[in-house]
């Protein structure tokens, strides 16, 4: 509109515009807090420098108008936010939901401080003040923006959005810097500390939590685990269709075999991973990448080609939805005999001692079924043990014994050890799987965030009819039956997108519709309070009608006469004589003019 | 003085406004759209196109709210202007080059809009609608207007878009733009006609220096006029009695079909105040609407009405025996 500020050798920037720093120092803090969590730093760091930077591009740059110097600011928080809004860190969506707030006030303050710089209209009403306007606006274009963006995020995402990407190609320094939880191995110790660091490992698009596993092992050896059957590297499965590559589910899992679907899109944000992260059991995944299957059912990348930062891939899980009703009933079918063999008896896992095997019976005395055992088993640990990941590391040796009996504290590999170890004891097949916890949901996006510190060791029990069922020991997850879907706040607000619609529209017409609804119904009383502005009212509107609206100087009789010559209808005359009558003589205007006027005013046809 | 074909402009006038409330119709003039709208509408594109491409919802929510400002910051001040309307009241006489006042009337509903008249363009003026107020207006150019621009302009509420609207608001009565004089001397020549002397309030009577005869002193009388020969010979104090001065005045004819009718105009108004101020009669004969107007003027101002509305187009003659001075374009 006009000019910014007016020229003055003091080259200060307008006092209209000083109040615009606030919001913008809100807007680029925030963004600010969002890049330097990114970056390692601290969230407040980068929102402290966000918010001097505004503070001093808007208010320290006289020679800069006001208007732009804001608007380039803003551009910049807005380029940030598309840099740094997908950053999977720790949840700052309400850093991001500030940026967007205050990224408007400022718009709606700079175009404000602008308009206030023209001079106003002589004897006119001034402009609207601050603060009502800007509830008035902020409410409205709060109110489109969630309607848009219900309808439109999900709708985008799901439809264009990336469900494979090759990513980054890992360097040596990535390969070499990867956790041990993010490489494939056919062996697992349990005599050393695992590295979880904050660092975000990948992102999940999934309807709901699960854990991500990447291996599992079937042979315990005292101080560590392996894989009886690792596979072989070059035993790559086909792509089938594209990027789409089936996976056959394991011997007996009846759940991988005939479960529902379970869909999840990765997003790798580590710098390399060779191991294929997925729900139990993956049977379809779509990559770019050439995998091999374990005997166990699960999958990894074939060689040294893992994933890169920013490789995405999508997996089709199956699993069948179970409760503990239908887990407890599970006994009724017979468990095949090679899954007792492999998961139970075999040769090469250390012997379970007499005393872990006497405390798994005690545990368990009063139990009747698997599910209530294991069950039995998680509550004895969870009131005998201790989870720490500063105990010590238990000496070479039954590990799980000295856990049990001797330190009683250790952390998920040696607790989902234990269970594994106390429920073959008492032959249950039993075996140990590794991989990531669900991680934190960003509120925001709807992702589940995973980093490093969620790297976690479960047991999987195998149930007759079911399959594998994981148990974790040291954290509650839900059973898959029992789990609830949920999302992202963009997601809850689609699916309940009529009601949403309806009470915004409802709020929108209370908003605007109230205040004309208040001065028609005042208007409607004054009118029946008194004839004659019930009358000239009609005459007005009559006149209107006719393209002559009344000037303010003109009085009733004056418009009347006007009116009367522009209709031809000369009776308008007694009618502005009877309305100056009512309105301006001492004694009024007798009820017979009164009843003329009205029967002209009603008949006047414009 | 020689004058050339001039163009009308006796018409509906991009121009001051006159008295009286029109209802404003008029069209719709275009908007502009600010660094603002760029910015956003960079910002949305480019959020909604990565978000969409790796399916980064956060990203498609930035670049989705990006988009919803530039839509609203564009839809919100169409729709506030499109729902305003706008009258106007003005003076009923102005000269070229005044400052008048328009009275204007802004209705419908809108937090803030600024409003300026146009032709010229005048400065912008800010207020909340409605209101009623005062917008200053120069007269630039000669004419009777029927009808005046008013603008309208509007970004709120986020600047993304700079919608005007140009609204012309008809006039039912005219205003009638005079010129402005030019620096003209008064041309003050008898004028025969006897209709003149006792149309003409501004004659002076009494004045002149023919004797028709002389009578006896009556008190009052100045001593000047007393006749000493005769009172000497009668013997009692006689006055003289003269003739009634006679008519002074020009029969002015302004011819405006020529290239150069606003200087002609002004030329014509120079004269005729200059003469009507040194107390001579003026007729004035211009061309107006359709057909050759003639007439005795009373005052400057309608004067200043008659050559507001003359047009291009043939004067008529002076009255006879008149000494005319023909101004052309």
């Amino acid at each position: 509109m006009s000019s910014s500020e007016s020229p003055g050798r003091a080259r200060k920037v307008a006092p209209v515009f000083r109040i615009v720093a606030i919001p913008a120092a809100v807007a680029l803090g925030s963004v600010g807090g969002i890049a330097a969590e990114h970056g390692g730093l601290p969230w407040i760091t980068g929102a402290v420098a966000g918010a001097v930077a505004a503070v001093l591009g808007v208010l320290a740059l006289p020679s800069i108008p006001t208007r732009r110097a804001t608007v380039v600011l803003l551009g910049l928080g807005g380029l940030a936010a598309l840099r740094h809004s997908s950053f999977a860190g720790a949840d700052r969506s309400w850093l991001l939901l500030l940026w967007a707030a205050a990224t408007m006030l400022t718009l709606v303050f700079v175009d404000r401080a602008d308009a206030e710089t023209v001079p106003a209209l002589a004897d006119g009403v001034p402009i609207a003040r601050r603060w009502p306007e800007l509830a008035r606006v902020g409410g409205v274009i709060a109110l489109v923006v969630v309607v848009v963006a219900v309808a439109f995020v999900p709708t985008v995402t799901a439809r264009l959005g990336r469900h494979v990407w090759p990513g980054a190609l890992p360097s040596g320094g990535d390969i070499d810097g990867a956790p041990s939880s993010l490489r494939t191995s056919s062996q697992l110790s349990l005599t050393s500390r695992p590295r979880l660091s904050g660092a975000v490992v990948f992102t999940v698009d999934a309807s709901h939590p699960d854990f991500w596993r990447g291996e599992t092992f079937d042979e315990y050896h005292g101080s560590n685990w392996s894989n009886s059957r690792p596979g072989r590297v070059d035993d790559s499965l086909a792509h089938d269709d594209g990027n789409r590559v089936n996976v056959a589910p394991a011997l007996y899992d009846v759940g991988a075999q005939s479960g529902a679907e379970f869909r999840q899109t990765f997003h790798v944000e580590t710098g390399y991973t060779e191991v294929v992260f997925a729900a139990p059991s993956p049977r379809v995944v779509e990559t770019d990448r050439v995998l091999n299957r374990r005997s166990d059912g699960t999958v990894q990348v074939a060689g040294s080609s893992g994933f890169g930062k920013g490789a995405v891939y999508t997996v089709i899980s199956r699993s069948l939805p179970v409760t503990e009703a239908k887990l407890r009933a599970a006994d009724a079918s017979a468990i095949p005999e090679p899954v007792l063999q492999q998961y139970v008896q075999s040769a090469n896992s250390k012997a379970t001692t007499a005393r872990v095997a006497a405390l798994a019976r005690s545990i368990t005395a009063g139990a009747t079924n698997t599910f209530d055992k294991v069950r039995a088993i998680e509550t004895w640990m969870g009131e005998n043990l201790q989870y720490s990941l500063n105990a010590p590391l238990s000496p070479p040796g039954d590990v799980v014994a000295d856990f049990l009996f001797h330190t009683r504290v250790g952390w998920c590999e040696q607790i989902a050890s234990s269970l594994v170890v106390l429920a073959r004891s008492i032959g249950i097949p039993a075996r140990l799987a590794t991989g990531f916890a669900p991680g934190a949901r960003d509120s925001l996006t709807g992702r589940f965030v995973v980093r490093e510190r969620d790297a976690h060791a479960w047991a999987e029990i195998y149930f007759a009819g079911i399959g594998w069922q994981g148990f974790d020991p040291t954290a509650a997850v839900p059973l898959a039956g029992d789990a609830k879907a949920g999302g992202s706040w963009l997601a809850d607000a689609r699916h309940n997108a009529i009601p949403l619609t309806i009470a915004v529209v409802l709020l929108g017409l209370a908003v605007f519709a109230a205040p004309q609804l208040v001065a028609a119904s005042r208007r409607r009383r004054a009118r029946k309070a008194s004839w004659s502005a019930g009358a000239l009212h009609r005459l007005e509107r009559a006149g209107r009608k006719a393209g002559r609206a009344r000037a303010p100087s003109e009085t009733p009789h004056e418009y009347a006469r006007a009116l009367a010559d522009r209709l031809g209808d000369d009776r308008l005359d007694a009618v502005g004589a009877t309305l100056d009558a009512a309105l301006y003589s001492a004694h009024g205007a007798s009820e017979a003019d009164r009843a003329d006027a009205d029967a002209v005013l009603t008949s006047i046809r414009p | 003085m020689s004058l050339t074909p001039a163009d009308r402009t006796t018409t509906t006038g991009r121009g001051p406004g006159a008295a009286l409330r029109g209802s404003g119709g008029g069209h719709q003039g275009p908007g502009d759209l600010t660094l603002t709208s760029i910015v956003l509408f960079t910002l949305g594109a480019y959020g909604v196109a990565a978000g969409a491409a790796t399916g980064q919802e956060a990203v498609v929510a930035v670049g989705v709210f990006a988009f919803t400002l530039f839509v609203v910051g564009i839809v919100w001040p169409i729709a506030s202007l499109a729902r305003l309307g706008v009258s106007a009241i003005a003076p009923t006489d102005a000269t070229v080059g005044d400052s008048i006042e328009l009275r204007i009337t802004i209705t419908g509903r809108a937090s803030r809009v600024d409003v300026r008249a146009l032709d010229p363009p005048a400065t912008w003026r800010s207020c909340a609608a409605p209101t009623d107020g005062r917008l200053p207006h120069s007269a630039a150019r000669r004419g009777v207007f029927r009808s005046v621009r008013i603008q309208l302009r509007t970004s709120a509420p986020l600047g993304v878009f700079v919608r005007t609207r140009t609204v012309r608001v008809a006039l039912p009565a005219p205003i009638l733009v005079a010129p402005r004089p030019n620096v003209a001397r008064a041309i003050l020549q008898p004028i025969p006609d006897e209709r003149v002397s006792s149309a003409s309030p501004l004659l002076v009577r009494g004045g002149g220096d023919t004797v028709r005869a002389v009578r006896p002193y009556a008190p009052g009388d100045a001593a000047r006029l007393v006749h000493w020969p005769t009172s000497a010979r009668r013997g009692e104090i006689v006055v003289r009695e003269h003739e009634p001065p006679p008519a002074l005045g020009i029969a002015l004819v302004v011819d405006l079909r020529g290239p150069t009718p606003e200087a002609a105009a002004s030329l014509a108004m120079g004269i005729g105040t200059a003469t009507l101020a040194a107390g001579g009669v003026v007729w004035c004969g211009t061309f107006e609407v359709d057909q050759p107007v003639g007439e005795m003027v009373s005052d400057a101002r309608a004067l200043g009405r008659r050559l507001a509305r003359a047009s291009s187009g043939p004067p008529p003659e002076p009255p006879a025996d008149w000494p005319a001075e023909v101004v052309h374009a």
